[in-house]
């Protein structure tokens, strides 16, 4: 192990704080005074005064100083045999410390230098963090160099950096896991920190290194291509002038492999990148453009300096628009290709070129032949399904072609190419992204976006995000803003004022719609503000319940008024009323494209899946409905015809029932509480097989809502006359009911059996009718108040045989459409 | 100190590093007028043209061959030219790059000469 020792005197230090000086000014002023002296001295002696020879000689000393900066000191690299820290540091930091720094000196100096602003920038671990956590005795920096020398030996670095000093520092405060979580990372966080420094500064070096590319002779040996030139961009003329960053990716490396391997050897010159969209494929022909024109990679020679050309489908299709034409026109530009010896033609999207469709055309007649001789070499890239597709309309065509599978990249790989796609990003959009952007772009990507896989899909969340930067800084808040506002979800732990609240008094917000039914509101409640602290399993639903009970106890209302409440209104609500899914094929309409049929469950939760899921009166649905569920309240996945996952785990899903409603009511006439009965209760209902137990297994809770007592009803009364004062307030009229008209109303309205539900449609009679009746006749105007007696409700709903006869009609409806219409409230 | 190190690094990895600038410079130059490969294409048909094979009868395939046998000829010309420019503006790089690595170990000595060159108080054009 090397000393733990700051030689201040050696003499690289002495040539690190030199640089340091000769740095920033005096790098541009330098060569200004030698140019100055220079043309100083020959004028002088032109007017023959030979004094000139002494300024042109001083001009040697700026010009040696600047040499000598440009060439060694400003990049003074490690002494490999080095035995102390001022051997092995970071040039720029070295030149900045004192003879005996303390670590929060440390911590001051990596606030100058490019490489702890890195961490600032991209982790938020900056110069003033690291100064509040680091000791300010000079004796301390012992630990710091240790530990500097310790991560320096384990990632196999030349130097010791600003980034390896940066999580010396951090690992030397007590407890520093904990510091670091506030700003949302741990150690191996800030480890990756330091190996994506160092790609960067891999990439610049690569960048910056010359290229051989053939030059003229390269041109001069091939034929004239004018016509692919107009109808095909050239991939390699871009690379050769630098006009792409394509960066190597781990990912593509077996697959680039197999690219050379198939065109290097004899056989059919054709490859086809088979892979979902967005792992990668066209960064792969990118990627061999560029090795082909790498004069010192290892390639076979009949490779080297070919031109990768992408034909451009959409011109050509502009170009030649009749049928027999735009035959024609392939058969010139492939022969111009074949001709010229050095083309390789890229048909990215291949199937554009062997299908039918808008900007598409079925080219198979003059393609396959070329493909099967196999004389012309050509690149396809396509989709696994595509491909498919295409072998199935064509098997001759897919036996032609020379298969590679293109797989999505892992978690490192995924963030690597985003790393190395930053650069471009950045540049472009003129933003900065941390890292916990990243993390959280993939992190969401995996989760939201369903149609491209990875990379791809992390690349496309992390562009999008770029549009809710704060002051050019794209964070973790950056990205899920993105994803809330194309997806219209939430995805953020709660943070803002307003919505704390809501969540925290979030029942009792419920229940200014809903009496009673306590249990049921306290559990969704809680499980909505799991997921809102960011605590509950992200891999399922929000919460998946099942409510059981009578009809018109308010299970269809709680589900409606948490949509109101807490997702945006009772329209986030997707309802699915199970009764019409009673035969096996239904599931393919349970999970029907949404092109095809926008109110399949899929469609719907995929066009919204933020909402409350509804599947009202679950216990008609036929079994394999109910085995096609299982996976959704599992996994919050549920697959639509077409194999794309559908995400319901930012849903609340909520099954109701009325099984088991009279023993229900049986339980609670013998005088049974709820609480002692529920159980049992869900047990009879498994022995009677209308539930099976692996399907009640699946719920997070199951409750059980009891009837309503009559007390409860005259508070619903008050609900409802909230609702109807609610309407009349736009005529500036109120209603005020009796006490004992409410309970008269109550009398009328109970129904054992149907519950509440009558009751809306009595007190609708009842008040409506007497407001109307009042207000054509001119007794009341604007500002005025209805009283509305107990005589007059007994007038209104006359008999018993009115109320009856409503009751009766609800009854009717009910049977016909259970649980449709709305709950008590 | 000071001195001494600007020194020891201009007589050692400083005027390697003139050397292997040289050397990339020739390098690079190489490659842009690619004489090894115009030379191994010298009689390659000049871009193609000309260069397919041809069915047909035997006055086609005597067209085709004089075809072949004038772009070969008008290749090589080319080429030729080329690689004589190529070689003439490597051979200017070479020396204007030794030329330059030379001088460099001289420069050191400029401020001592100059002051020499200003006692003797000679100027060229006052002979």
């Amino acid at each position: 192990m090397e000393s733990v020792t700051l030689n201040y005197g050696s003499m690289r230090a002495v040539k690190a704080r030199m640089g340091r000086q000769l740095g920033g000014v005096w790098s541009w002023l330098l060569p200004i005074i030698t140019l100055l002296l220079v043309a100083g001295g020959v004028m002088l002696l032109l007017v023959e005064q030979a004094v000139g020879w002494l300024v042109i000689g001083m001009a040697a000393i700026p010009f040696m100083f600047h040499q000598w900066h440009k060439h060694e000191l400003k990049e003074l690299p490690p002494i490999k045999s080095g035995s102390t820290i001022d051997d092995l540091l970071s040039i720029d930091i070295l030149g900045r410390l004192s003879k005996n720094p303390a670590p929060n000196e440390l911590a001051v100096v990596l606030g100058e230098v490019q490489s702890g602003q890195f961490f600032a920038a991209r982790f938020g671990v900056g110069s003033q963090f690291l100064q509040d956590i680091a000791a300010k005795e000079a004796d301390k920096t012992t630990l710091i160099w240790q530990e500097a020398l310790k991560i320096k030996e384990e990632l196999g670095l030349a130097e010791i950096t600003g980034g390896v000093l940066v999580v010396a520092l951090v690992r030397a405060f007590p407890g520093y896991e904990n510091l670091l979580a506030h700003v949302h990372i741990g150690d191996d966080d800030l480890i990756q920190g330091i190996k994506w420094q160092e790609h960067i500064k891999f990439l610049i070096a690569q960048h910056g290194k010359p290229r051989r590319t053939g030059g003229i002779a390269r041109d001069w040996s091939f034929g004239y291509i004018p016509l692919l030139t107009r109808f095909g961009q050239n991939l390699s003329d871009q690379i050769s002038r630098g006009g792409l960053l394509s960066a190597d990716l781990e990912a593509h490396t077996q697959a680039l492999d197999q690219l050379i391997e198939t065109f290097g050897k004899g056989g059919r010159q054709n490859a086809a990148l088979v892979g979902a969209p967005g792992v990668g494929k066209t960064t792969i022909v990118h990627a061999f453009a560029e090795r082909l024109l790498d004069a010192s990679a290892s390639i076979p020679e009949s490779l080297k300096f070919r031109q990768v050309f992408i034909l451009d489908s959409s011109s050509l299709l502009a170009a030649a628009p009749g049928r027999g034409e735009l035959e024609n026109l392939i058969m010139q530009v492939l022969g111009e290709a074949y001709s010229a010896k050095n083309i390789i033609i890229c048909l990215d999207n291949a199937q554009l070129f062997f299908e039918e469709g808008v900007g598409s055309v079925d080219l198979t007649n003059v393609l396959l032949p070329i493909l099967e001789a196999g004389s012309l070499r050509v690149i396809l890239t396509m989709d696994e399904q595509r491909y498919l597709q295409i072998g199935q309309r064509n098997p001759s065509l897919v036996n032609a072609l020379n298969r590679i599978t293109v797989g999505p990249a892992t978690k490192e790989e995924t963030l690597a190419a985003m790393q190395d796609q930053l650069i471009v990003t950045e540049f472009r959009q003129k933003v900065t992204y941390t890292y916990q952007a990243l993390q959280e772009a993939y992190r969401l990507s995996e989760r939201y976006v369903h149609d491209l896989a990875m990379p791809g899909r992390a690349i496309k969340m992390m562009e999008a995000a770029a549009n809710y930067s704060e002051s050019g800084l794209v964070t973790m808040n950056s990205v899920q803003k993105a994803i809330e506002q194309t997806l219209d979800i939430k995805v953020g732990v709660a943070s803002d004022e307003d919505e704390r609240e809501k969540l925290l008094n979030m029942e009792e917000l419920i229940h200014r719609r809903m009496i009673n039914q306590s249990r049921a509101v306290a559990v969704v409640s809680d499980a909505l503000r799991r997921a809102r602290a960011g605590v509950r399993n992200q891999n399922r639903p929000i919460g998946t319940f099942l409510f059981l009970g009578p009809t018109g106890v308010g299970k269809t209302e709680l589900a409606k008024a948490l949509a109101d409440v807490y997702f945006g209104g009772e329209d986030r609500m997707v309802r699915l009323d199970l009764n019409e899914y009673v035969r096996s094929e239904d599931v393919a309409r349970l999970i029907a494209d949404g092109a095809d049929d926008p109110t399949s469950l899929t469609a719907q939760v995929m066009k919204q899946p933020f909402s409350v899921v509804l599947l009202d009166e679950i216990e008609k649905a036929h079994p394999n409905v109910l085995t096609t569920l299982l996976q959704l309240l599992d996994e919050g996945i549920l697959r639509d015809i077409k194999n794309r996952e559908v995400s319901f785990r930012d849903a609340i899903v909520i099954a109701t029932s009325n099984a088991g409603a009279e023993r229900i009511r049986e339980y609670i006439e013998r005088g049974y509480q709820l609480e002692q009965f529920e159980k049992q209760f869900i047990d009879e209902l498994i022995s009677s097989n209308q539930f099976r137990p692996e399907f009640l297994n699946r719920f997070d809770e199951i409750v059980v809502f009891r009837p309503l007592e009559k007390p409860e009803l005259i508070q619903v009364i008050d609900l409802i006359l909230a609702g109807i004062n609610k309407t009349l307030a736009l005529q500036k009229i109120s209603v005020n009911v009796a006490d004992d008209a409410k309970q008269l109303l109550v009398d009328k309205g109970y129904d054992p059996r149907l519950g509440a539900r009558p009751m809306r449609r009595v007190v609708q009679r009842a008040v409506e009718n007497t407001v109307a009746k009042q207000m054509l006749s001119g007794a009341v105007g604007p500002g005025s108040t209805i009283e509305i007696t107990f005589d007059q409700v007994q007038q209104i709903l006359g008999s018993q045989t009115e109320a009856d006869a409503i009751a009766a009609r609800t009854n009717q409806q009910v049977g016909e459409s259970d649980e449709k219409t709305t709950g008590p409230a | 100190m000071f001195i001494l190190g600007l020194l020891s690094w201009w007589y050692g990895a400083g005027w390697r590093g003139r050397l292997a600038a040289l050397r990339e410079k020739l390098a690079s130059t190489l490659d842009y007028f690619s004489i090894d490969l115009l030379l191994r294409t010298f009689f390659s048909p000049f871009r193609q043209i000309s260069a397919g094979r041809v069915d047909g009868g035997l006055n086609v395939q005597m067209r085709a061959f004089f075809d072949r046998l004038i772009s070969r000829i008008i290749g090589a010309m080319i080429r030729l030219v080329m690689i004589l420019v190529g070689s003439l503006a490597i051979a200017f790089h070479a020396v204007i790059g030794t030329l330059f690595v030379i001088l460099w170990g001289v420069v050191p000595l400029a401020p001592i000469v100059g002051i020499g060159m200003a006692i003797s108080g000679w100027v060229p054009w006052n002979l």
